[in-house]
């Protein structure tokens, strides 16, 4: 039977399809399906009280590692044509460090490169800022779960999730420093 | 296989996700929540459909995680619940209307490319979006299942409920229907490979 294209136009064909662009869906959809899973009890209900609670540990864990944090480039210390333009953090090798404490070190160090730079584009393709939104909610919602106070972790699992946010981190950050490098040239 | 493939998550997330917990699954939704609704909007054109579906997919998920024994990488056990989803979907739209899936074919007529607004001229510049809206939804599903998704004409005709020819009749269709919107400077550029002409496009 013959499908009517060659070989070379099947490969352009389906090269062009895997490019097509994928579409985010709504925030909405993600509440609408957290309200039928509670409903369902397919997961656990966080009581009102907890939330607050939970949301009162996060504002605290940020302002700790704010003031952990090595302090930003005073505005104006680097001079006009200096914005830094490659991430002083580079990732090991292997991907990723075995101790809770170093990867805890390297989301630090990540939460400072992004802290140096001041570029913040005026304009910003729809794809690039919904990049940046999901990698933002991603660690957010890690952030969220490592602050919980109701559920006891192992030490596996707490190395898990901090080996998650360094991943998100170093993609955010390499993200912006793209951005940046694309209008330094 | 698409974008699943490129999507890890942590083994203890996905335990943590089996016992109940909201965040994990929540960390699961958004990894692949891009992936699943884009493969739904593809296959229903509709984004309130493609929602629904993307809600179906993770009640599913959260219902079945139990199960999952990590045998195969997560992305391809959330994307084989996608596509049944969205298959299941186009199935009941079909049996609404009083039609089979066998009739998929007939139901675009040409001309439809010119309502369309689509020119049916090969050498114009080929929106493939366009081309693609201009399938029937079965044919549309089966040329992404085989060509992006990577499944063979077997396990295509084991999600709709087919033969296997019923599969490689509606992709050779499909490609007849899509031929005319081919890049005509794709075609330029491929020119010395001619003599490859008409391989097999009846793989699996």
């Amino acid at each position: 039977m013959n499908c009517g294209l060659t070989v070379a136009e099947r490969e352009v064909l389906q090269a062009k399809l895997k490019e097509l662009p994928e579409t985010m869906p709504p925030r909405a959809v993600w509440q609408r399906i957290r309200r039928q899973a509670e409903a369902e009890g397919l997961i656990r209900r966080v009581p009102e009280g907890l939330r607050w609670t939970v949301g009162a540990a996060i504002a605290a864990t940020v302002v700790l590692a704010v003031l952990r944090l090595p302090s930003a480039p005073a505005p104006g210390s680097l001079a006009e044509g200096e914005l830094p333009t490659v991430p002083a953090y580079s990732p090991d090798e292997d991907g990723y460090l075995q101790s809770i404490n170093a990867l805890m070190v390297q989301s630090q160090l990540l939460e400072r490169d992004l802290r140096r730079l001041h570029y913040q584009p005026q304009v910003m393709r729809a794809s690039t800022t919904a990049t940046i939104d999901d990698l933002q909610s991603r660690i957010a919602a890690i952030d969220h779960h490592l602050n919980r106070t109701d559920i006891r972790m192992t030490r596996q699992e707490q190395e898990a999730y901090w080996r998650e946010r360094v991943r998100l981190m170093d993609s955010l950050v390499r993200l912006r420093y793209a951005q940046a490098q694309r209008v330094s040239f | 296989m698409s974008k699943f493939s490129d999507i890890e998550i942590d083994p203890a997330i996905v335990r943590r996700a089996a016992r109940g917990d909201g965040k994990a699954h929540e960390i699961i939704y958004r990894a692949f929540a891009t992936p699943v609704y884009s493969i739904c909007l593809r296959f229903t054109r509709v984004p309130v459909h493609a929602e629904d579906l993307l809600q179906e997919t993770f009640v599913e998920v959260m219902r079945s995680i139990e199960s999952f024994r990590g045998e195969a990488p997560l992305g391809s056990w959330i994307r084989r619940i996608a596509v049944s989803k969205a298959l299941m979907f186009l199935r009941s739209a079909w049996h609404r209307r009083g039609q089979s899936l066998d009739d998929d074919w007939d139901e675009t007529t040409p001309g439809r490319a010119e309502s369309l607004g689509l020119s049916p001229h090969p050498d114009t510049a080929m929106d493939l979006d366009a081309a693609l809206a201009n399938l029937t939804p079965v044919s549309r599903a089966v040329v992404w299942l085989h060509d992006v998704e990577g499944f063979t004409h077997k396990e295509i005709a084991e999600f709709m409920g087919k033969t296997e020819s019923f599969s490689k009749s509606q992709l050779s269709r499909a490609y007849q229907r899509l031929r005319p919107y081919l890049d005509a400077e794709a075609a330029t550029a491929l020119a010395p490979l001619d003599g490859r002409a008409f391989g097999p496009c009846l793989r699996g």
